[in-house]
């Protein structure tokens, strides 16, 4: 059988192993996939090539998936595209269904993982022209279109949610200007520091584990409500059931077809994937208010998003030689090492690496779900651990991660406890910490979109509505998410004061 | 029975001790000699971060160094770690970094073409390194269009916007780097062959990576790109379907390469100042300014015993790269000289910001 002439028992071994340390590493606060796959790429070049590959892919799934835990049982994204786990991961675990969450997760991951295989699989060769049809115009349009997700999860005040989203574009555009290597907004004295702006994994978990480390400690470190009642507390309800799934089958397909397009898209960061998926799926919600309070559609929607990612990213790395994300740019290099051109010849010369490619897709995606799967019980035990024990635990793992994300620049953990600060504060001051990070988080990618769309038209900003008919639905599907999500907000205070009257 | 075992032990170890002397005293002239070079070029320290001036793993940058530490490594007895953070950043790290050798940085001509054009401060002067042995070429240095352009050439391209006045050609460049000195040289040929009416006809589209120059091909945000024999020839072979489809326009390097006819600019014709216009994109190491002479001459010593092994070019030649080597000593003086005479095309080229479109 072609399989298992291609894939050998050791790339089979290494892929799983992959899975595992990419796992491990994802559940790190501040180690991602693309550091697991930088760390290892120098060891590939001793290896065949379909077991490097096998090994990468590995990494790549695992690291991807892994995220999800800390997101689910600890409130902090473990990779940044597991940012919208938390919007529901974690009142689920506060709600004492924590395990269910993570099945809901694992298994909705295990879906987009396959969705996007199979659409990598059969239209890969027939989409390789596909991604450059999408042009700097329409990218900039896509990450607009994910912003809109900023208007529907504001709590409180829709404005706050607008100013907090505003605010993390504003920092985020720190730094250098590549266009002419000025430096722009940094404060006297940071020149050297902020060259490149603030990294974004410790700005992340800074606000999310850091912040709420100093609010515990503010409220004297006792036990959460979730952490005296059963992860499973008997009832049907909080048990995990693939049954679960049966209403979900449109959320699913729509969040990994979004997360496979948007990885297609070489300028838009794999982020924006999970957090369009998880706007749309409270847009088309039955109960939109739900969403954020611990719905298990709302974890569907962010991981088979964020899965779906890889093997959308994939498309454009084998059929153009363009990387889709940062961490396929990576994956490229490990062909170049071993002297293969990753481009658009790539899949008909070299037809037994690509068919080595998916099937490690294959077997990394069902090591994924089995190592998780398993291991979800034990995993979410965490949560049991008492808080003094715990919290200096995710401290040190979270100074670690930021020390190493740049290979070791001490700057990175100055941020880390800066933004931590940060967290602590912003929501007295009204800041909503989720907004201010879609900003941040999309703010340089739609900076670069805009200012190469300008560099084409010779300055004219009207090409962004006459550039074509995709351009034009891509309008129509902002304003649409703008005005429902407003809308939607208004009926939410309405009621509010109803039932406050 | 304890001293019997003692003094048979003691025996049996001073045995072996003069069985390897008298083997050693054997070594043949040869085994001397190389012993002796490669305790030149073992270095005291564990382990050697290599800096490089791209954030990008599949870049030539990367590529080169990753080849050069596999093969100094076990020359120089340490362990080497390639760490692609960026020329500024390398710039920085190695300014800071100790003076024991354990930070080096592996670049190429932007590491004083990006001081002249300003884009890295004056801190980053070749004069504030100690200068390391030259490695190797890639000699693909080149620009591309659309397979469908109405011109083959760069010389063919000015004529083009000679003959067509309404015409414009914007071309894609990244500020400070290699593809703008390319990209000047030609401009100011243009301006001298056929006046500023056809130059102030060519625009600049500044961008960064290859992949987003070649994007900008694609989206018809530019006509010309930067881009190289390695990253670019599979664009432009005949299977390629014609949406992506590109053609080289030529090369800035000294000699076409092998197997690939890419007519050179100076086999085009194109001058600046009188001169031909050759520009080969070099790779070579920067260290420490006040480095020991001796870690620099173990440095050298292993990479002339690196460029010597045919492993070594057979990892170059893979991605289209050639051996180029130059001691730590000639490489100064070359690239004090390169730098020199690239002055009078940076002094007159026009700012990128002028000519962006």
């Amino acid at each position: 059988m072609q399989f298992f002439e291609i894939l050998t028992p050791m790339t089979i071994l290494l892929c799983s192993l992959g899975v595992f340390i990419g796992i491990v590493m994802g559940a790190i606060p501040g180690m991602t996939a693309t550091m697991a796959i930088a760390i290892f790429l120098p060891i590939t070049y001793a290896l065949d090539m379909i077991e490097s590959i096998g090994l990468l892919i590995g990494l790549y799934v695992g690291g991807i998936s892994g995220g999800l835990v800390p997101a689910v049982l600890i409130n902090i994204p473990g990779t940044p595209s597991s940012l919208t786990t938390t919007f529901d991961g974690y009142p689920m675990t506060q709600k004492g269904e924590g395990e269910k969450a993570l099945k809901v997760g694992v298994t909705a991951s295990v879906f987009g993982g396959f969705f996007s295989l199979a659409v990598l699989y059969f239209f890969a060769p027939m989409l390789s022209t596909f991604a450059i049809d999408f042009s700097s115009v329409e990218m900039f349009l896509i990450i607009l279109f994910a912003m809109t997700i900023i208007a529907s999860i504001s709590k409180g005040s829709l404005l706050g949610g607008i100013f907090s989203g505003l605010l993390g574009i504003l920092i985020s555009l720190i730094g250098t200007f590549t266009i002419n290597n000025e430096t722009r907004l940094i404060p006297p004295g940071f020149e050297s520091e902020l060259i490149y702006g603030f990294t974004l994994l410790p700005v992340l978990i800074g606000l999310f584990a850091v912040g709420q480390l100093l609010e515990e400690a503010e409220k004297g470190m006792k036990a959460s409500a979730h952490q005296k009642i059963k992860l499973q507390k008997g009832d049907t309800k909080s048990k995990f059931s693939f049954r679960l799934f049966k209403n979900q089958k449109v959320n699913v397909v729509r969040s990994s077809l979004l997360g496979t397009f948007i990885g297609m898209l070489p300028g838009v960061g794999g982020s924006a994937a999970s957090i369009t998926a998880y706007s749309q799926a409270k847009n088309f919600s039955k109960n939109p208010k739900e969403l954020g309070k611990g719905s298990p559609e709302g974890v569907v929607a962010s991981e088979s998003a964020n899965n779906g990612l890889i093997g959308g990213a994939l498309v454009p790395m084998l059929s153009l030689g363009i990387p889709g994300d940062s961490t396929t740019a990576i994956l490229i290099a490990a062909f170049l090492l071993q002297g293969i051109q990753v481009g658009p010849l790539f899949i008909s010369s070299n037809p037994d690496l690509w068919s080595g490619m998916v099937f490690a897709l294959i077997v990394a995606n069902i090591a994924m779900f089995f190592m998780m799967f398993l291991t979800v019980k034990y995993f979410a035990k965490i949560v049991f651990i008492p808080k003094y024990l715990i919290f200096p635990i995710i401290i040190v793992a979270c100074v670690i991660g930021s020390y190493a994300i740049n290979n070791g620049i001490m700057f990175d953990v100055w941020t880390l406890l800066l933004f931590g600060f940060l967290g602590y504060i912003f929501p007295k001051l009204g800041i909503q910490i989720p907004s201010f990070l879609i900003g941040f988080i999309l703010g340089a990618e739609a900076e670069k979109n805009f200012i190469d769309t300008l560099q084409g038209s010779g300055g004219d900003l009207s090409v962004f509505f006459t550039n074509g008919p995709v351009a034009i639905v891509l309008w129509i599907l902002i304003l649409g998410s703008i005005i429902f999500s407003v809308a939607d907000y208004r009926k939410g205070k309405k009621e509010e004061a109803t039932y406050a009257s | 029975m304890k001293k019997f075992m003692f003094i048979m032990l003691v025996a049996f170890l001073s045995a072996v001790l003069v069985a390897c002397e008298s083997g050693s005293g054997e070594t043949t002239g040869d085994e001397t000699e190389a012993i002796g070079q490669e305790e030149e070029a073992a270095v005291d320290v564990d382990r050697v971060r290599m800096l490089i001036g791209s954030t990008a793993t599949g870049g030539d940058t990367y590529q080169i160094a990753d080849a050069l530490s596999r093969h100094a490594e076990d020359v120089m007895e340490t362990n080497m770690q390639v760490d692609a953070v960026g020329s500024l950043r390398a710039f920085d790290e190695l300014g800071k970094a100790e003076d024991d050798g354990s930070t080096i940085m592996f670049f190429h001509d932007m590491s004083y073409l990006g001081v002249e054009y300003g884009s890295f401060g004056e801190e980053a002067e070749l004069e504030n390194w100690t200068i390391g042995p030259i490695v190797a070429t890639n000699p693909g240095n080149a620009f591309l269009t659309n397979a469908d352009a109405p011109y083959d050439t760069m010389v063919e391209s000015a004529e083009w916007l000679s003959e067509n006045p309404d015409e414009t050609i914007t071309v894609a460049v990244e500020s400070g780097g290699v593809s703008q000195i390319g990209f000047d040289g030609f401009y100011l040929w243009v301006e001298e062959e056929f006046g500023t009416d056809v130059s102030d006809r060519i625009h600049a589209y500044v961008t960064g990576s290859q992949e987003d120059k070649n994007q900008a091909l694609w989206d018809g945000n530019a006509d010309i790109i930067h881009g190289s024999i390695g990253a670019n020839e599979q664009y432009t072979q005949d299977e390629v379907e014609d949406r992506i489809k590109m053609k080289f326009l030529g090369i800035t390097a000294g000699e076409r390469m092998e197997e690939i006819e890419i007519p050179t600019f100076a086999e085009q014709g194109v001058t600046v100042n009188g001169d031909e216009f050759i520009f080969d994109k070099e790779f070579f190491l920067l260290m420490p300014e006040d480095i020991d002479e001796s870690y620099v001459q173990a440095v050298d010593n292993a990479v002339e015993q690196v460029v010597e092994d045919p492993s070594y070019e057979e990892d170059l030649v893979t991605n289209r790269y050639t051996v180029n080597h130059m001691s730590a000593a000639e490489a100064e003086e070359y690239l004090l000289d390169k730098r020199d005479n690239f002055r009078y095309i940076i002094e007159n080229a026009p700012n990128l910001d002028d000519i962006a479109r």
